[in-house]
């Protein structure tokens, strides 16, 4: 498959690789190769990238930053990054009392609780990119059948921990902040730690797994932290 | 010279009021908010007048009713909105650089135009640094705005008690009285059709009341029948068409990336004077090729 981007020049400093495909692990796989010539040859002219499902954009320090990549962009085609084979596992517990739209969530489905946890549980998902909140995963990889609009009022105030779907996506909260997904269970890991010099433990292209737990393990749950399980 | 530690007691807050520098760029790849003051033009100025780095931390003063005590002498300096300012009761006609002595009691009362005062000092508020920045933001420093009682830190030197103030510039205002704003197409502006850019385009909007330190939402509706598109980066800036229709511009505070079509970028320019305007006020958006 022809990745190759184009690149949108937007502001005098400001432009973005852009990608006319879905989001998937190939594409993943091709936009880090980008991040990482990026960070490799152009640091010294960056003043930053950011990162979303089928863009990078870029700020530069000085207007030349464009020609200079653009040119190079002609010439040049980053290797795709080889994505991690590994997966992190995140115990979530699928307790209505933790999980305040669960129960209407299945009931618009169709489905019993139990079915949900297996449809949510079975895939391993793919980190794309951090956004939204400090330490939110984008996710790649929920299955159709659980694809749902997000809510039309957003809930004020959602819980630090919530597992939430959204669209076509699934999340994690890793602060209380007001959200539109609707929360079908909770973690007790912390995602996001400021005080750390890398505040996430996970990466862009990192797996993950969800590994449904207990009210009681849930309450008991001592380690906020979370390891890597083989993939 | 000595050098020692001096606290500045906030006696008086309304809401919505931090401290604020140029914010955390290292953050984003985490999903971190920039953050960092809503007005740079302001801020560089007043660190420019202190003859400070030109990041160093400043309060941002977003309501009236703002009164601090100092317990050891400083330099500040004052600028962004136009705002009635006392010494000790005394109006300061010029606020732009004050010598402040030990005790004393400065205080922001109201705001005759503009939307953000930012009180800066010789060398920087001293609140603790995270990923780089001093900047305010919840789920990084713990706290969103100052509170009454809250205690700042900053670098007091005795030789300020001399009065060290000659010719005192004037903070000129007048840059954020006008209504244009300076946009530049977005990655999405090219899904919008010729008469929905034609709206934006000649449309005088108005500022919702709707509006903080994340994004400022606009009165007026554009009809929005575009696709939900995968979420990609947005910025400081960035227009978004809501699929209500309504326009949201992302400021400091805002996520790192949307799924909302990103529609306009405004320049910086922009967003400082965007940073000034009021709940009511009107804006134009003056679109730019690039």
């Amino acid at each position: 498959m022809e990745l190759k981007p184009s690149y949108l020049q937007l502001t005098p400093k400001m432009g973005e690789l852009v990608w006319q495909y879905y989001p998937s692990d190939d594409l993943l796989a091709v936009q880090l190769g980008y991040i990482k010539l990026l960070q490799d040859l152009f640091s010294d002219q960056l003043i930053e990238w950011r990162q979303g499902f089928t863009r990078i954009s870029v700020v530069w320090k000085e207007e030349t930053g464009h020609h200079q990549f653009q040119k190079l962009l002609s010439i040049l085609d980053p290797e795709p990054v080889k994505l991690p084979e590994q997966t992190w596992e995140i115990p979530v517990c699928y307790d209505e009392s933790l999980g305040s739209d669960l129960v209407n969530f299945c009931d618009e489905k169709e489905l019993s609780s139990d079915q949900l946890i297996s449809f949510h549980t079975e895939p391993t998902y793919r980190i794309h990119f951090f956004g939204f909140l400090p330490g939110f995963f984008y996710l790649n990889g929920l299955p159709e059948i659980l694809h749902s609009p997000r809510k039309a009022i957003p809930s004020l105030s959602v819980p630090t921990g919530s597992v939430a779907i959204g669209g076509a996506q699934t999340g994690i909260y890793p602060c209380q902040s007001p959200g539109g997904w609707h929360c079908i269970g909770r973690t007790p890991i912390t995602l996001f730690d400021p005080k750390s010099s890398s505040p996430v433990w996970a990466k862009p292209g990192d797996q993950i797994k969800f590994k449904p737990i207990s009210l009681k393990e849930f309450e008991n749950w001592s380690d906020a932290n979370c390891f890597f399980i083989k993939g | 010279m000595s050098e020692q530690k001096g606290l500045a007691l906030i006696l008086r807050t309304g809401p919505g009021s931090s401290i604020q520098d140029q914010g955390r760029i290292l953050g984003s790849q985490f999903g971190i908010p920039s953050s960092g003051v809503m007005d740079q033009k302001s801020f560089f100025w007043v660190n420019h007048i202190l003859q400070n780095s030109p990041n160093e931390a400043v309060l941002e003063i977003s309501s009236p009713g703002f009164s601090i005590q100092f317990d050891s002498p400083a330099l500040v300096s004052i600028a962004g909105a136009k705002a009635f300012v006392t010494l000790n009761s005394q109006e300061e006609a010029n606020p732009s650089l004050i010598a402040i002595q030990k005790g004393d009691i400065l205080e922001i009362g109201r705001f005759f135009h503009g939307s953000r005062v930012y009180l800066g000092i010789k060398d920087g508020f001293q609140s603790p640094i995270f990923l780089e920045s001093r900047s305010f933001f919840t789920s990084i420093t713990g706290q969103s705005m100052i509170r009454k009682g809250d205690k700042l830190d900053f670098q007091a030197f005795n030789s300020y008690s001399i009065s060290p103030v000659k010719a005192k510039p004037r903070w000129n205002s007048a840059w954020f009285e006008g209504k244009e704003l300076k946009a530049f197409k977005g990655p999405d502006w090219h899904l919008l059709s010729s008469d929905q850019q034609e709206k934006i385009r000649k449309t005088e909007f108005h500022i919702s009341k709707l509006s903080n330190r994340m994004g400022i939402q606009l009165e007026e509706l554009v009809e929005n029948l575009l696709p939900e598109l995968p979420t990609n980066p947005v910025f400081p800036g960035t227009i978004q068409l809501t699929s209500g229709g309504k326009l949201l511009i992302l400021m400091r505070d805002s996520g790192v990336t949307g799924g909302y079509p990103r529609i306009l970028q405004l320049s910086e320019e922009s967003v400082s004077l965007l940073s000034q305007k009021n709940p009511g006020q009107a804006i134009r958006f003056l679109v730019k090729d690039f």
